[in-house]
């Protein structure tokens, strides 16, 4: 069931309904919310909540078995039994056919023959996701910074439907308590739930959607037929696209779950604002840099150590974030690129540093400067998480040194408005939206009815036929 | 959110107006008792916050709202999804309401709406071709002193950079798998003007929802090809729309389907062209593939009764040794994965097999030099 859908708005009437209906009568809300939520997902595949199940099952008896343990020891041995166990689930459904095939090309390179079976298991939507927030319980719970909850708890945290399928990758910490407090149902915070609900379609439905239709999807499926500076824009689009679509349904996400009295982390911070990489990381998929700084990074040992200690830790971390998004030598590429940028911004901050500098050049020109490079770096990086292969990353970026003579057919004036529109939004503070919010928030109910109406008409209008899913959703 | 304060209960706020004085109810009175909130943003902006059942009441209003204005396309939406009780279900409910927005001249908001943004009866705003390789070399029309005229068409299986041969893909997701390989195989060529058209969940069984044999006419024109590659038909098992509908499966729904594909076929090869038929690839799903196998059979037959197409079976190319699914083939001496996850799309190595098979066919069944 896809957000921008009339099945989910209808879904979601029912479930906004029974949520505040059942909310003084906690373990009724609790089994609600699961039933709903483990419908939401069987929309697409029922035979898949198993899954859920199980992880939910592996967190929970792993959680409870950990703070049961009377040894450091056996806590530790239950830690790495029930996190092996969600690695192990994920690693099947997502690597094992990439492996194989790598395996045996591997063997058939050296005369081995066919060493290992080749199979390709059907990849459950949203394993990479509710695996992590599974493996993120388990963990906290061993660090003592969690106690472990109820099955129903545990149950409702891993499969709350709003963040389900693409995130935010929220924290124990963050939504088990807030799973377990009644809430307050006569002041919700509809104005904000509302501009992020419209924002996020408008941006998936209308923005994302033109862009990868207009350019995105013709250069990338035939860069040797395109222009230097169709490739260039090309790039500038798919960095545009991914953005609306991913932080559209972030949007969507966090609105929702306000709206059912439930506060989601912020995912997204005007990435492309970013000075270097690192900041990048601090505003791109927040959620997911910050369960990989802290549960792959530090215990890898961070910043601490030699300069060569922290560029193997950052490496191994981006490869893996890289990994994390599909089993595919193009995702690792590009976990490797940002690994690699950020290994020198790191240098050079030390450096800096060392001389007595602040760690990031100031200045106007050289902060526009900054943010440019990263934009630029951050795009060349997009073409190999957007390629379907190394020989597509590749042709695309050729066309840059051999496409000027080739006429330009994909740029139009509304596209270059568009893209320009979607950055300057990031980099230019500007009031507006809550503006827009706060007079929506003092109109009559009639016309905040009408208003919503005519902005939902607009965004139909406006978008194509058939919403294609959410980038993240394949994740 | 972290950025907003909270402001306890603000009289100066209340917003959102009284309830109706008309016999309340307890929890409408309860409602109208409670004072909102005021939250600010960080930039200083306020905002009220309402009770759960004013948030519902504005939440289904602006639906039902937005479902008068944009009942008409809601209406053709559901009208084009596939046959069945959800569809039943959708237009009981919806052609009562799209006929009332026409009657009370709600939906021109909508009709304007899209003249504006030109939006045509395919539902796309634009056209859906795709072109690439040399610039189309138009037809050279001479005239003699004896006022008789004479074209000299392209060379078909010559095709030069000056002269490219032109060709038209068609297809639905999986042509469109196979489209975008071999599209950017042949602008490879440098000699070949490729035109890909495709669109997503589309096929011959419901022109209501996107409509080929009219998209077809539309292309023919513009592009003239010499070649048309086409390759769809994975979403077509399902009911022909009546009234009455036409069970999929079934003797009837046989004959109109084999009719519908041969009509396309004769459309597509009217002005000269030779048409190039990829069928559609084995599939993971038991039952799919029992019915993607009536759909081939029945597009393998219709292929015999329309001169110039030229028929390939994709089994022979992505199945296995039987001709049925695999994930993975043996190509030069190494695994190679040809299709996706879902056990239906093609990987883009699968495509650049099936892409050469097409090629290749150009090459010996059609006599085309290709570089």
């Amino acid at each position: 069931m896809l957000f921008p859908t009339i099945d989910f708005a209808i879904f979601f009437l029912v479930a906004f309904a029974l949520s505040w209906l059942l909310s003084p009568f906690p373990i009724y809300w609790k089994l609600a919310i699961l039933g709903l939520s483990y419908f939401f997902y069987a929309w697409w595949d029922p035979k898949f909540v198993l899954l859920l199940i199980a992880e939910t099952a592996i967190a929970q008896v792993g959680g409870h078995f950990i703070a049961l343990a009377k040894t450091e020891r056996g806590r530790k041995w239950w830690m790495i039994g029930s996190v092996a166990s969600l690695l192990g689930i994920l690693g099947y459904f997502k690597y094992v056919g990439f492996l194989a095939i790598n395996i045996d090309n591997l063997a058939r390179h050296f005369g081995m023959g066919n060493i290992v079976p080749l199979i390709q298991p059907t990849l459950p939507i949203a394993i990479s996701f509710f695996t992590f927030m599974a493996i993120s319980y388990v963990v906290d719970i061993y660090r003592r910074q969690l106690e472990p909850a109820r099955v129903i708890d545990t149950a409702v945290y891993l499969a709350f439907f709003p963040h389900l399928i693409a995130g935010p990758i929220v924290r124990g910490g963050e939504l088990l308590p807030q799973i377990r407090r009644r809430k307050d149902e006569d002041h919700i915070d509809y104005a904000r739930a509302m501009q992020l609900i419209v924002m996020g379609l408008f941006k998936k439905v209308v923005i994302s959607s033109y862009v990868a239709s207009a350019i995105v999807d013709p250069v990338f499926a035939s860069p040797k037929s395109h222009s230097a500076i169709d490739i260039i824009m090309g790039a500038w689009a798919y960095a545009v696209q991914i953005y609306c679509d991913f932080s559209g349904y972030t949007d969507i996400a966090i609105g929702l779950a306000l709206l059912l009295g439930i506060k989601f982390p912020v995912n997204f911070e005007k990435p492309y604002s970013a000075v270097d990489l690192q900041d990048f990381w601090r505003r791109w998929h927040i959620t997911l840099s910050r369960w990989l700084r802290d549960y792959l990074y530090i215990p890898l040992g961070g910043n601490r150590g030699s300069e060569a200690s922290v560029a193997r830790n950052i490496m191994i971390t981006m490869i893996l974030g890289g990994l994390w998004h599909g089993a595919n030598w193009t995702f690792l590429a590009w976990g490797a690129l940002h690994g690699a940028g950020q290994v020198v911004g790191h240098v050079r901050r030390e450096r800096r540093e060392k001389a007595g500098l602040p760690a990031i050049a100031q200045g106007t020109w050289r902060h526009w400067i900054q943010v440019f490079l990263t934009f630029q770096f951050v795009c060349l990086a997009w073409v190999f998480f957007r390629a379907t292969s190394f020989t597509n990353a590749f042709q695309y970026l050729s066309r840059l040194v051999t496409g000027w003579g080739t006429a330009t057919s994909l740029v139009t004036p509304l596209l270059v408005a568009t893209i320009a529109a979607v950055l300057a939004v990031q980099l230019v503070p500007s009031n507006v939206v809550d503006r827009a919010t706060s007079f929506f928030s003092r109109q009559r109910f009639a016309v905040q009815a009408v208003l919503l109406a005519l902005v939902l008409l607009v965004i139909t209008t406006l978008g194509p036929t058939g919403v294609a899913p959410f980038i993240y959703y394949r994740f | 959110m972290s950025d907003d304060e909270l402001h306890e209960p603000s009289s100066a706020s209340n917003a959102q107006g009284t309830p109706g004085s008309d016999a309340p109810s307890t929890r409408q009175a309860h409602d109208a008792h409670i004072e909102p909130l005021t939250l600010t943003s960080a930039k200083g902006f306020t905002r009220t916050t309402l009770p759960w059942r004013r948030v519902l009441g504005l939440f289904a209003a602006a639906l039902a709202i937005w479902l008068v204005l944009d009942a008409t396309t809601l209406q053709h939406n559901a009208q084009v999804s596939p046959v069945g009780t959800r569809r039943t279900v959708a237009l009981a409910i919806l052609n009562p309401i799209a006929a009332t927005s026409r009657f009370l001249q709600i939906s021109r908001i909508e009709s304007t709406a899209n003249q504006l943004i030109g939006r045509n009866a395919n539902g796309s705003s634009r056209s859906n071709l795709m072109v690439v390789g040399p610039k189309k070399q138009k037809h050279t029309t001479t005239t003699s002193s004896k006022g008789v005229t004479t074209t000299t068409l392209d060379p078909l299986t010559h095709p030069s950079s000056a002269v490219p041969l032109r060709v038209l893909i068609l297809g639905d997701s999986l042509g469109l798998d196979l489209g975008g390989s071999l599209q950017n195989a042949l602008a490879n060529t440098g000699v070949v003007t490729a035109t890909l058209d495709g669109k997503e969940s589309t096929g011959l069984t419901r022109p209501d929802y996107f409509n080929w044999p009219a998209e077809l006419a539309s292309d023919l024109p513009k592009t003239n090809p010499q070649v048309v590659v086409a390759m769809m038909g994975a979403n077509d098992p399902q009911d022909f729309p009546g009234p009455p509908d036409i069970p999929f499966g079934t003797a009837q729904w046989n004959q109109q389907y084999e009719a519908t594909v041969v009509k396309f076929m004769q459309e597509a090869t009217s002005t000269g062209a030779t048409l190039i038929w990829v069928s559609i690839p084995p599939m993971q799903d038991p039952g799919l593939n029992a019915r993607v196998a009536t759909i081939n059979s029945l597009q393998h037959q219709a292929a015999t009764q329309v001169k110039n197409v030229i028929y390939i079976s994709s089994a022979s190319i992505l199945g296995n040794a039987q001709g049925q699914y695999t994930a993975f083939l043996l190509v030069n001496g190494q695994n190679v994965n040809v299709r996706t996850p879902d056990g239906i799309h093609i990987t883009p190595d699968g495509a650049t097999l099936l892409s050469n098979a097409v090629i290749q066919t150009m090459r010996t069944q059609m006599g085309i030099i290709l570089p």
